[in-house]
């Protein structure tokens, strides 16, 4: 690869390519040099691979801490810095603030600050996470949390243009990284736990006018789904979702409130001129409240990305009684799918289940549980698509205000937003875990506008019968739907792993760890204690001929707050290792970003 | 059979500008056996719940990203309490329940709850109704 490519500035020309959309021409550019880091994920494919190899199995043992950054903010640090070129883009959580950094000098050329109402924080469920910005057409786009979306000039930080993408009154926030795809800048919305209707909507990248938006709930037209063109899985095969597919399966008008929110990671295929996401729980927690399905909440979205338009959509868990949001990325890979060369759709749910589809029409090929501990449901009936529940573990059979005790996973899933990685040299799917389970009670909750819409009380804690840890670091063949290799883990793996060219995956523990292992086996091959606790994704990218791999440390998020041990003292003997007060004997908060490199 | 535990506040919050309900008189909270509580206490609960404070301040309110209410009860006065769940600490992330109705209609039950609580009297999270 020519570096000196990574130098020249590329004029913003829109290019029209036959057969998909206008490609953001810079974006594109940026993204094909393995120097940059130029999208969250490092493509549009959610494939988190670099082709770097400096850094390899060889030598990784060597590597050194190369330079830190303070962000200056506390609570969790998720997604991870952009670089393009000699530029470092660094964004914190709430009050989400940017620095743009010379690579050469590590001056900061500018700093964005924007300002936002506090009152916001509130509205936040989880955490004042930030999962970064992205990049294309000159301009840095950062998704801030009271849900307006500022486009700003990259070499100067000013904004460009700046529009409001929901009501935080109303719950509706953002903690989404933004992301282009061709000529558009697409974002989510979060607030399940506040009755937030979820959408997702496309801004086009020049001008932030809406260019489209599509509702997860509701009548066909604002969903943009065509009930004779757009198809679902149904019986073993394909077939069209039918009239009024989502409004039938609420109650009256609960869809309004239906929650269904987009607040993951997206992917774009050029080819197919296809936006794939998934949308997170119904509201409220209490399944008894919702009678139905509660379509189109916990589902995988093929959506034109012209158009906004539903090509295909698939629901994981019909009627959620457990908050297994389906927002989890969707990664695209070409692998072999018992047997045959696919155009796959790979995607690990927080319900436990690993999904292969054909991305091309949706067809379902393979659902395994990542996890030997999943118990909710049996298997997933692959003529009908629907999981087959355990009566036990139902907390809509078990009903409100009765405890439904030891589901696996927890509400935080088998895995949550923290993305997985694909090694093209394997195959195989490198996914960091939870081994979580739970006690849910839901409770009877009234919806009011802007405060919380939850009603359900629970308790985590580790898998038990287990290794009594909270995770596992496994590779996955998603064409097999089996685990190749697991390698446990003290607490959750909460951090985005990284494949790369040199035979090494990297990924962050909660303990804040960045840990390097062994692409055949997992082998742990070095590590390297940051200043707090990882939720933050692994990226790489190289600078004056030297390779680098850098990870956000900063410990909070679900991980770091929803991890109490909350348990009853029936629940003692589970032998909670874990848990919140665990982690405090290991790391404390503190945003940074920590850069390694082989010593010179 | 334990004993109930009474607990009475004769110096009740007059400063706030809230509904109050007549908890001035009689004790503030009874519990029997660490779990079952009076009507009032349990209102206290259901407030607690419909709110989702769990997700801040625990499910057992022991503190997560926000204070342990075991401690923070032993400290701050009724009429504190009132402010501080009623206003809002915004730099410190606790929301403002002011313009939640079941919240300012039932502030007085969920201190009443949440005191049991802290006292230790309430020994776990989840109450049931003392039956009449």
């Amino acid at each position: 690869m020519d570096m000196a490519f990574k130098h020249r500035v590329i004029a913003g020309v829109v290019l029209a390519w036959a057969g998909f959309a206008h490609a953001d021409a810079q974006l594109d550019r940026a993204m094909q040099d393995p120097g940059n880091w130029a999208a969250q994920a490092g493509d549009n494919y959610n494939q988190r691979y670099s082709a770097l190899k400096q850094i390899n199995a060889g030598n990784v043992g060597k590597m050194q801490a190369a330079w830190t950054f303070s962000t200056g903010v506390l609570r969790g640090h998720e997604g991870s810095p952009l670089v393009v070129g000699d530029v470092m883009y660094i964004h914190t959580p709430f009050p989400n603030n940017v620095f743009a950094m010379d690579l050469k000098t590590q001056e900061i050329l500018w700093k964005y600050e924007p300002k936002q109402d506090s009152a916001v924080v509130a509205q936040m469920c989880c955490d004042t996470v930030n999962r970064g910005v992205a990049y294309g057409d000159g301009k840095i786009f950062l998704q801030r949390a009271d849900s307006v979306l500022d486009a700003l000039d990259a070499k100067t930080g000013k904004v460009v243009w700046s529009v409001k993408n929901g009501d935080p009154k109303l719950g509706a926030v953002n903690t989404n990284a933004p992301h282009v795809f061709g000529d558009k800048v697409i974002t989510g919305i979060s607030g399940g736990e506040w009755g937030v209707r979820g959408h997702l909507t496309a801004y086009d990248i020049k001008t932030g006018k809406v260019a489209w938006r599509g509702y997860s709930t509701g009548p066909d037209e604002e969903m943009l789904m065509d009930p004779d063109k757009t198809v679902t899985w149904t019986d073993g095969k394909l077939a069209p979702v039918g009239k009024d597919s989502s409004l039938k399966t609420w109650k009256g008008d609960q869809w309004k409130t239906g929650g269904g929110t987009t607040w993951g990671w997206y992917s774009y295929d050029k080819e197919l001129n296809l936006v794939y996401y998934g949308t997170g729980n119904p509201s409220t927690w209490n399944p008894s409240q919702r009678p139905g399905d509660n379509k189109w909440s916990m589902s995988i979205w093929a959506r034109d990305l012209d158009t906004g338009k539903v090509k295909w959509v698939y629901q994981m868990t019909p009627h959620d009684e457990w908050d297994f949001d389906g927002i989890n990325e969707m990664i695209l890979a070409d692998i072999d799918v018992k047997g045959k060369k696919t155009k796959a759709l790979v995607h690990f749910d927080r319900n436990g289940f690993g999904y292969t589809l054909d991305r091309t029409t949706g067809a379902l090929l393979v659902a395994e549980k990542y996890d030997p501990a999943v118990n909710w449901a049996t298997h997933v009936d692959m003529k009908t698509g629907r999981p087959e529940v355990v009566a036990k573990y139902s907390t809509q059979q078990n009903g409100p205000d009765v405890n439904t005790k030891g589901v696996c996973p927890a509400a935080l899933g088998s895995k949550d937003q923290q993305p997985a990685a694909f090694s093209p040299k394997t195959g195989l799917f490198y996914v960091p875990t939870n081994h979580v389970c739970m006690d849910y009670e839901p409770f009877e909750v009234e919806y009011t506008a802007g405060q919380p819409y939850v009603g359900a009380t629970l308790a985590m804690y580790p898998a038990p019968k287990s290794h009594g840890g909270m995770g596992n670091f496994i590779a996955w063949d998603a064409g097999k739907g089996k685990i190749a290799w697991s390698k446990p883990e003290k607490f959750s793996v909460w951090s985005g792993a990284l494949t790369t060219a040199g035979d090494v995956i990297f990924y962050g523990t909660l303990e804040g760890y960045l840990k390097a292992v062994r692409l055949s086996d997992g082998k742990e091959l070095w590590k390297f204690k940051t200043p707090s606790g990882i939720i933050g994704n692994v990226f790489t990218y190289m600078h004056q001929g030297k390779q680098y791999v850098g990870v956000y440390s900063g410990i909070g998020g679900w991980a770091g707050i929803g991890m109490a041990a909350g348990l009853e003292k029936d629940n003692d003997g589970l032998g909670a290792v874990g848990g919140y007060r665990d982690l405090q004997k290991h790391t404390a908060l503190g945003g940074s970003l920590t850069v390694f490199a082989l010593p010179d | 059979m334990k004993p109930a535990i009474f607990c009475s506040l004769a110096v009740l919050m007059a400063s706030v500008a809230v509904p109050a309900t007549a908890l001035s008189e009689g004790p503030l909270y009874t519990v029997v056996e660490g779990y079952k509580v009076d009507a009032n206490t349990m209102q206290g609960f259901r407030t607690w719940r419909s709110a989702a404070c769990d997700r801040c301040h625990g499910p057992n309110q022991e503190g997560l990203v926000g204070p342990s209410l075991i401690e923070r009860l032993k400290v701050l006065t009724p009429e504190e309490f009132k402010t501080t769940v009623l206003g809002g600490r915004m730099a410190k992330g606790m929301p403002s329940f002011g313009e939640n109705a079941k919240v300012s209609e039932h502030i007085d039950q969920l201190y009443a709850y949440l005191k049991g609580r802290s006292d230790g009297a309430i020994t776990r999270a989840k109450v049931i109704e003392i039956e009449q």
